[in-house]
């Protein structure tokens, strides 16, 4: 608890940082709608580019641009590359940070066990990463509310928000759980944030890559933020095949990392 | 009982033995030096005392409990001090040691807090990373002594500490162990190992050398050095003096047998030498015998 407690504290400032941001930037995506509605944004016409392509960057349905679902659903899966940078960031430094500052020293000499400095941690930076996501998503559908077009239903655009919530929380949480993997083998937390940049762009790209070609659809599987797109969720609702696979990789990566670091030597 | 029981441990990296079939004991309320030059393998020691590294051979007890097995039971009774102190530089000094409290599940005491803060002028409002190298060595000290530990492991203590404090930090240690406590101190500086150790370790690439009671090996032992022209080394030597240095007009030998004998040859040697001087072999005199000119050997 102890640890759980100053693992917050070292966060708190990071996590109101990463909720302004966010929220700033959703506001102003957002606020751009009912302009960007009027000055025909649906009627783009994108035929001469490849119907592959245009399904690879969420692009395919233009008319669904008219609506605030379609319009959010666009804009916000760069909102959600940047929330899975987060979240692979928080874990990538968690364990690797004590290291590199020298802190761990301190850690050690204390009578908490490795399994309990892991389950901390981990504990920690999913819940500043949910309240972070939770908030987040509040902010969105607020924001929805007041730019929506006149016929849009509110119940409609709650259940998408809904769906939307909870997949993001799992693609979060899993590029958590990978990044935490990723620091119990890092020593020093100098590579954490291009390695949580690398996982999360190499990932999104096989899901851009499986989204090209049938044949490589398998990809999607390896990009968790192919979970949690927010066009697909308000369009087809939460694909659970995506969902469980993330939740398998979180599992696997979470029991490794236990395994990994109790057997881990402090860096001489 | 002995505190602290290694047998026969060893920590390779790679190929590489930094402490190779150690085994050492040191027994309750003990001040106890580990002293070696740099390399030979102390601080490995001391990482796997704290279970903060694997052996790769061998066993290790604290306070009579298996490790790793009993990591935090017995951590609960240990306060270490690092050579190098790097505790959370965004924390205020209070907060820290009120973290290390809570870490062993223990209620702040205002009175002895107030009483280490006050002999080390610590000041408990600055954040860790403010404070100068003297500064978070003192908090350091704190936090390993605030709970109350059977036994303290501290790795060069008096580093960056001023002259006072370095006094003040012995003599609360002093008074620890007059209490009970054990104390393992590693350190460089064989003045302090001297004045305050009863027994001291002597490590040389990873591998012990010899422990040695302070309070009885160094008063049998004199180191006589010799000046002048002509040195009666020979007539020395049949009285079982050993060269431990030999130059053109100077020489310096140990003697451990009779004094009678010692005063009774000097007497006789001494009108044909410049000087002749005999002095109790101090702990850096036999660091320097044991370590100089002899090659680390490590495979």
């Amino acid at each position: 608890m102890t640890l759980f407690r100053l693992e917050c504290k070292t966060h708190v400032k990071t996590l109101l940082i990463w909720i302004i941001v966010v929220g700033v930037l959703t506001l102003g995506l957002v606020s751009l709608f009912p302009s960007m509605k009027s000055m025909g944004l649906q009627q783009i016409d994108l035929k001469s580019m490849p119907k592959e392509m245009l399904k690879a960057f969420n692009l395919s349905d233009m008319a669904a641009l008219a609506t605030i679902k379609g319009y959010f659903g666009y804009e916000f899966q760069y909102v959600m590359i940047a929330t899975g940078i987060f979240a692979a960031m928080l874990g990538t430094n968690a364990l690797s940070r004590e290291e590199s500052e020298g802190t761990i020293t301190y850690l050690y000499a204390q009578p908490i066990s490795r399994a309990l400095i892991v389950s901390s941690k981990m504990l920690a930076n999913a819940l500043i990463y949910s309240l972070y996501w939770v908030v987040s998503m509040a902010v969105a559908f607020l924001v929805c509310l007041i730019f929506k077009e006149s016929g849009a239903s509110v119940s409609d655009l709650f259940k998408g928000f809904s769906q939307l919530t909870f997949t993001g929380w799992v693609m979060g949480l899993t590029f958590l759980s990978i990044g935490f993997l990723l620091s119990s083998l890092l020593s020093s937390s100098k590579s954490a944030t291009s390695l949580s940049l690398g996982l999360v762009f190499l990932t999104f790209i096989l899901g851009v890559v499986g989204k090209l070609k049938d044949t490589f659809q398998a990809l999607v599987y390896f990009s968790p933020v192919d979970t949690a797109l927010p066009s697909a969720i308000f369009r087809n609702g939460i694909k659970w095949n995506y969902v469980w696979t993330d939740l398998i990789v979180l599992a696997v990566s979470v029991l490794l990392t236990f395994w990994i670091y109790r057997r881990k030597d402090l860096k001489a | 009982m002995p505190v602290i029981e290694l047998n026969h441990i060893s920590k390779y990296f790679g190929k590489f033995a930094a402490v190779k079939d150690l085994s050492l004991k040191v027994d309750e309320g003990e001040f106890f030096g580990f002293i070696g030059p740099n390399g030979a393998g102390k601080s490995t020691t001391m990482n796997m005392i704290l279970n903060f590294i694997k052996c790769s051979g061998g066993s290790i007890q604290l306070l009579g409990q298996e490790m790793p097995a009993a990591d935090v039971a017995v951590k609960k009774r240990i306060g270490y001090v690092p050579s190098d102190v790097r505790f959370y530089p965004q924390l205020r000094v209070h907060d820290l040691i009120r973290y290390t409290l809570d870490f062993h599940h223990q209620k702040e005491d205002k009175k002895e807090l107030d009483r280490y803060c006050e002999l080390f002028e610590v000041d408990l409002k600055k954040k860790f990373g403010d404070l100068s190298l003297g500064n978070k060595k003192k908090v350091a000290v704190v936090c390993a002594m605030i709970h109350r530990p059977e036994l303290l492991i501290l790795d060069e203590p008096t580093n960056g500490l001023d002259p006072l404090m370095h006094a003040r930090l012995f003599r609360l240690m002093k008074e620890k162990q007059e209490q009970g406590v054990t104390v393992f101190l590693s350190s460089h500086n064989l003045k302090e190992v001297e004045d305050y150790c009863s027994k001291v370790a002597f490590i040389k690439a990873g591998r012990l050398m010899g422990v040695e009671d302070l309070t009885v090996i160094n008063k049998n032992v004199k180191i006589i050095t010799l000046k002048g022209e002509h040195l009666p080394l020979e007539q020395m030597k049949a009285i079982g003096a050993e060269i431990i240095k030999q130059g053109q007009h100077e020489a310096r030998l140990t003697y451990e047998k009779e004094l009678p004998v010692l005063f009774k040859t000097l007497s006789e040697i001494a009108p044909g030498l410049d000087d002749v001087t005999v002095d109790n072999r101090d702990l850096e005199e036999q660091f320097m015998s044991m370590y100089e000119n002899q090659e680390a050997e490590r495979i």
